[in-house]
């Protein structure tokens, strides 16, 4: 039966008042200068409060790295962002060693891996080397430079973007390091009425004065520099979010999704256990950032694309038949709903 | 008289000259000996004297003919052709060598004289020879062309078996899926029975949950809708919205269950007809 202790101690059916109200101002923060995307806000939110990292697609333009910046003034968390280009070298980001002539010895440079908040911008664009790099460093959340070993800094969160258009000169992420990714989410265009909000605040920056001339203000240049909260702040709604009530009912559920990629006929590579693990995470967190103490079936449903959908890999027939992994996991979860019987699981080495 | 002699004497002498080179006197082996070898040794007849258009060998696919016959050399000879003649005896014994031969022209041979040779045997008499080699049957039935049929079927079958186990696994699965339709009251009715005896695992809790959001999904035509987006209607609906609320109540929410009458939150759904909604490829 149910281990209390295993699912935290027990919780009132709402989220700690604090805490709310610290993810509210952030939120609010962020709809100030980001209009929409209430999703992906969800999403930025849910890999802060459980570490994962975020892998975010969309084309240019939507406001992924105004998003991350905005969010990371509005908790006052240290900030970097590195633009992937095909000659990046590993060191680039993890820093490295360099000679002092003062003192004729080497001393370690750190590189910008070293922060809170890490935009890893089109990450795809960078040879396998330098994705490795940082894979590496987002999985151990350490880095070794030279001989010594230095621990990245708490909270580590890395959000990196790919475009999904551009294909020519990119280097696709495996499997394996997608796997490192505990959501990945894919950016939708705005709707029309965010479309025309966006407009009309666009239409309202004016120009900056700077030294004797000007120049045309962005979104970027309104981002308030005052934070809504503190690292303190984020760390108490990650410790409420580890408490979130998990119920049984809620796992068997997760375990049903999980096991069903696993004996689909359409899928050769089903999710893994990391892919559950990742999947009660994240609906701790979305349950928490919703206000509530304990997790739903809608967190399931809400979240099932952006954290199996990368874990998981189409049969060859599939492909040829023109399906995609949001198809077939869209089936799934309508088998899941109507209880329709499982297909024995084949045997696998 | 001397003068008539002697016209007399030239005449002769003319005649005699045109009987020796006439072709009704050809010189031929059966005139002179017969000659002679032994079995498996070349042996020549030159110089033979042979009427008629020209000769030829012919041309005999019998491997088990007991001579071999060579047309070496042949010669114009006035109206005949002279030959040399180069033979073999395989088979001890006197052997004709005309039917070894044939005109070029296609005429018969008609009267052409006998070509006999004598081939001698070189074992000794009563040479024990060796058993002939005894063909036995084989172990398949038929012979080799019955052999290879037999194979190409077999290899055809199993082409067959080995396309149909990568098809019919699949359709295997999609028909099951459809064999047996599963009504969802059928579904419901023992996870609802369960229920309100509190006899329920977490598992059959979590069908029975699932299987309300399918009841609510299909009524309301939610089935082809993104999952989230259907639940999060499900939830704005009047009647299905409570249900969700109080199910979330019951099963999910921590600490000591609030107290939540099953029986009277299931009552509307335990006496669904069974044709009230079917789900394909449901199971019980």
């Amino acid at each position: 039966m149910h281990d209390p202790t295993a699912n935290g101690h027990p919780r009132s059916t709402a989220a700690p008042a604090g805490v709310v109200r610290f993810l509210d101002g952030v939120r609010a923060r962020i709809g100030t200068v980001v209009v929409g995307q209430d999703v992906v806000v969800e999403r930025i939110l849910i890999a802060l409060l459980t570490s994962g990292h975020l892998l975010l697609e969309g084309v240019p333009g939507l406001a992924k790295t105004l998003l991350v910046s905005c969010l990371a003034k509005s908790i006052a968390l240290q900030f970097a962002r590195i633009q992937f280009t095909i000659d990046l070298l590993p060191s680039d980001i993890l820093g490295s060693e360099i000679l002092d002539q003062r003192v004729n010895e080497f001393r370690v440079n750190k590189g910008p891996v070293f922060t809170n908040l890490l935009l890893a911008d089109e990450i795809n664009r960078a040879a396998p080397k330098v994705q490795s790099a940082l894979l590496e460093a987002m999985q151990e959340r350490k880095v070794t430079i030279g001989k010594e070993a230095f621990k990245l800094p708490s909270p580590f969160l890395v959000i990196a973007t790919q475009n999904p258009v551009e294909q020519a000169g990119t280097f696709e992420l495996p499997e394996a390091q997608l796997d490192r990714f505990m959501l990945r989410h894919r950016l939708v265009y705005p709707t029309p009425d965010e479309e025309r909000e966006v407009l009309r605040r666009n239409m309202a920056l004016g120009v900056k004065r700077e030294g004797g001339g000007a120049t045309a203000r962005t979104e970027f240049d309104v981002l308030a520099e005052e934070p809504v909260g503190t690292i303190d702040d984020l760390v108490a709604a990650m410790e409420a979010a580890a408490t979130v009530h998990v119920s049984d009912t809620f796992l068997e559920h997760v375990v049903d999704a999980v096991t069903r990629t696993r004996s689909h006929p359409d899928l050769e590579l089903g999710a893994s256990p990391r892919a559950g693990i990742a999947l009660i995470k994240a609906a701790k967190a979305r349950a928490l950032v919703l206000g509530r103490g304990y997790v739903v079936p809608d967190d399931l449903y809400a979240l099932a694309p952006d954290v199996i959908l990368h874990h998981i890999r189409l049969t060859y027939e599939a492909l040829a038949d023109g399906k995609r992994g949001d198809d077939v996991l869209r089936d799934i979860l309508h088998d899941l709903t109507r209880g329709a019987g499982k297909p024995a699981l084949a045997a696998r080495n | 008289m001397a003068g008539r002699r002697s016209r007399f004497g030239g005449h002769a002498g003319a005649l005699a000259l045109l009987v020796t080179l006439s072709p009704l006197h050809p010189l031929t082996p059966s005139l002179r000996a017969q000659p002679e070898t032994t079995v498996g040794m070349a042996g020549m007849l030159e110089g033979v004297v042979l009427p008629g258009s020209e000769l030829e060998r012919e041309r005999k696919d019998d491997r088990k003919a007991p001579v071999v016959l060579r047309v070496v050399r042949v010669y114009p000879h006035g109206t005949a052709f002279r030959y040399d003649l180069e033979y073999q005896g395989l088979e001890p014994g006197t052997h004709d060598l005309r039917p070894y031969l044939r005109r070029k022209d296609g005429t018969p041979l008609g009267d052409l004289p006998p070509l006999t040779v004598k081939v001698n045997e070189v074992l000794p008499k009563g040479h024990v020879l060796p058993h002939k080699l005894e063909i036995e049957p084989g172990p398949h039935v038929g012979g080799y062309r019955y052999l290879v049929v037999g194979v190409v079927v077999l290899w055809a079958l199993g082409m067959v078996a080995l396309v149909a186990s990568f098809f019919l696994p699949r359709r295997r699965k999609a028909a099951g899926a459809t064999d047996k339709p599963v009504s969802l009251a059928e579904r419901l009715r023992p996870l609802l029975e369960g229920a309100v005896a509190g006899k329920l695992s977490q598992a059959e809790l979590a069908g029975l949950e699932r299987g309300l959001l399918a009841y609510w999904r299909k009524r309301l035509n939610l089935e082809g809708a993104d999952p989230a987006v259907a639940h999060a209607k499900l939830r704005a609906h009047p009647d299905a919205g409570p249900l969700l609320a109080k199910l979330e109540q019951w099963l999910h929410q921590p600490g000591e269950p609030e107290p939540v009458d099953v029986p009277a939150l299931l009552a509307p759904y335990r006496d669904l007809p069974p044709e009230a909604i079917d789900l394909a490829g449901g199971t019980p």
